[in-house]
């Protein structure tokens, strides 16, 4: 349960730092957000961060959750790096 | 910076490769342990096999210095192994035996290094001297660390370009695959390289050990308390059970999970058991509980080993991931999958980059050529190698003498003769080829276990047995991963210079 949500809230965190960047805004939007935007989507993405990481040391404590944080981080990034590799196919199917 | 970065990334950059290779299948020799022994079901220790293993030392060690028992941890790798050990100065033999953690009996088991193979070669290699290969390691394991720390400083856009992995782009795909690779595993690497130097400080920085003390064995006394003995009385006095002192143990420590326990002096009324915790916590390494062999009250314990040692312990639970339950054990497991991909794509980031630049890349140069070599040898080679190791442990005859050498030296003949074979063919060939032996070894493994023994993937599901079903899933996906990587090699057409060259001529013209 835990482990879902510490994945969860790092997956959404990474994918708002990702809606920060301008060239993914392009990518995924089609359109370039105002830099105050972009800041907003970056600091609520680090602050899910640090959330996934209070939720991963709720039980196991700070030590092992640290351990679990950083893999979860891991697998997060690595999920939202797919899909923004794939986002044409993506968007295409979401547009259908 | 990035002439350091290139080359300490590839003068040793193929052991760097066996190293992760082997070592992220560490992070599961047990269950890896489990699955070579099949004649082992796992379970949890009965008080039965704990009062049938003192039944069998009684038998056959009676006069014996000392009895010890070694408990399967929950993931249930071993059997019970019990062995003893004679009086000092008396006769009488050393031995050791595996009995069956439910009912106590011996069991025969294939003779097999198991998972334990895996572990120790990825910190000393084989078919040499043990100190040889750690220091091969620790070079490795150095080069590693400059690698890294100069990979962050070469490749500085990988935080701008934290998510960006772009397919069909040749060079430029390579490069976000290697980047990718490397940044989101990034303080898993610098951990693992960092912390593998640790387990092995006391051969790389000797002299720390030298300036302090006379000899080495100085030091490993000031730095671990002296075991707690007492002399033989000479009057007999019945030992408690095994359950017994166990059970006390869990009392005496709070929430202590007992892993080993010896007992010095067994029948005599000065016994001592010594009961050492298992592996499972991350910040203490456990200190052992000693109790009365007789009655059971615990005995002094001794000091704690200072804050240096408790830091290096920390270290070193943290590289092997001991202490993680099951989905952080998997977590460590991808990372170190990341780790290996990172040096895979290096590697042949390498290659491709001077491709390009070949004045004639029909008869490309030696240094070219030994790498290109080098890449399908090991990258492709190494895999397939473990894999032949599962499938010799299954094939191979049981009365086979040396069963447990013959596996591993199956393991290498199966790495030679694909070297052998990938030099003579020409390189695109060469990887496919590479890559689909692996493909259809690994997907051999779960058919071979399914028509050598009772404990197929399908009935190892229906018996719940996760160890097994995983085992045998996990080289299905290996399988399936190495024939995508076969079929994309297969059907990559490599972009010719000169559409490039035309369209730059295009972009200029206009």
């Amino acid at each position: 349960m835990i482990h879902a949500a510490s994945l969860l809230l790092s997956l959404v965190g990474f994918a708002l730092s990702l809606l920060a960047m301008a060239r993914h805004q392009q990518e995924w939007l089609g359109r370039k957000l105002p830099s105050a935007h972009g800041r907003a989507l970056r600091r609520s993405g680090f602050l899910l961060l640090a959330l996934a990481f209070i939720v991963t040391s709720i039980g196991p404590g700070w030590a092992y959750g640290a351990v679990s944080w950083f893999g979860w981080l891991t697998m997060a990034a690595a999920m939202v790096v797919t899909a923004n590799a794939n986002h044409e196919r993506f968007l295409r199917k979401v547009r259908q | 910076m990035a002439w350091l970065h290139t080359w300490a990334g590839l003068v040793l950059g193929w052991l760097m490769f066996v190293i992760f290779l082997f070592g992220t299948a560490s992070y599961f020799q047990l269950e890896i342990s489990r699955w070579m022994r099949p004649e082992l079901r796992g379970g949890e220790v009965t008080d039965m096999a704990l009062d049938a293993a003192a039944r069998f030392l009684t038998a056959r060690a009676p006069g014996a210095g000392r009895w010890s028992l070694s408990l399967p941890s929950g993931r249930g790798n071993e059997a019970m192994l019990v062995s003893w050990e004679p009086r000092e100065g008396s006769e009488g033999d050393v031995g050791e035996a595996p009995l069956d953690p439910l009912t106590g009996q011996v069991v025969a088991l294939r003779d097999t290094r198991g998972g334990e193979f895996l572990y120790t070669f990825h910190y000393q290699l084989h078919y040499m001297e043990w100190w040889l290969g750690r220091y091969l390691v620790i070079v490795a394991a150095l080069a590693m660390l400059v690698a890294l720390l100069s990979g962050i400083i070469t490749h500085k856009k990988i935080f701008a370009d934290f998510f960006l992995l772009r397919f069909g782009k040749g060079q430029r795909s390579w490069l976000d695959a290697h980047n990718v690779t490397g940044v989101l595993a990034l303080p898993f690497h610098l951990m693992i390289t960092y912390t593998g130097l640790v387990t092995l400080m006391f051969m790389a920085m000797p002299w720390a050990i030298n300036a302090s003390f006379p000899d080495r064995d100085a030091l490993y006394g000031a730095s671990s308390p002296a075991a707690l003995n007492r002399e033989a009385s000479g009057n007999t006095a019945p030992s408690l059970p095994f359950s017994g002192l166990l059970d006390r143990a869990r009392v005496a420590g709070d929430g202590f999970d007992p892993g080993y326990i010896t007992i010095r002096n067994p029948g005599d009324a000065a016994a001592v058991a010594e009961i050492w915790p298992q592996n499972s916590r991350l910040v203490t390494r456990g200190r052992p509980i000693y109790l009365d062999g007789v009655t059971g009250t615990p005995l002094f314990a001794p000091s704690s080993r200072g804050a240096a040692a408790a830091t290096q312990d920390v270290k070193i639970a943290l590289h092997a991931g001991r202490f993680s339950l099951p989905v952080l054990r998997w977590l460590y497991f991808l990372s170190g999958v990341g780790g290996t991909l990172m040096i895979t794509t290096g590697l042949v980031l390498w290659t491709v980059k001077r491709r390009a630049k070949l004045p004639d890349p029909a008869r490309p140069h030696f240094g070219f050529r030994l790498v290109e070599r080098l890449n399908i040898g090991v990258i492709g080679g190494a895999p397939a190698g473990i894999s032949v190791y599962f499938l010799a442990n299954r094939l191979l005859p049981l009365h086979l003498g040396h069963h447990a050498d013959w596996e591993v030296n199956s393991l290498f003949i199966a790495w030679g003769a694909l070297i052998v074979w990938t030099i003579a063919r020409p390189a695109k060939r060469a990887w496919i080829e590479a890559l689909t032996v692996c493909a259809i070894l690994f997907g051999m493994v779960p058919v071979v276990n399914a028509l050598t023994t009772a404990r197929g993937f399908i009935p190892s599901l229906i018996a719940r047995d996760w160890v097994f079903a995983s085992f045998d899933g996990t080289m299905l996906a290996m399988s399936a991963a190495c024939a995508f990587a076969a079929w994309k090699t297969a059907s990559h057409k490599p972009r010719s210079a000169s559409r490039g060259e035309a369209r730059a001529f295009v972009e200029v013209a206009l």
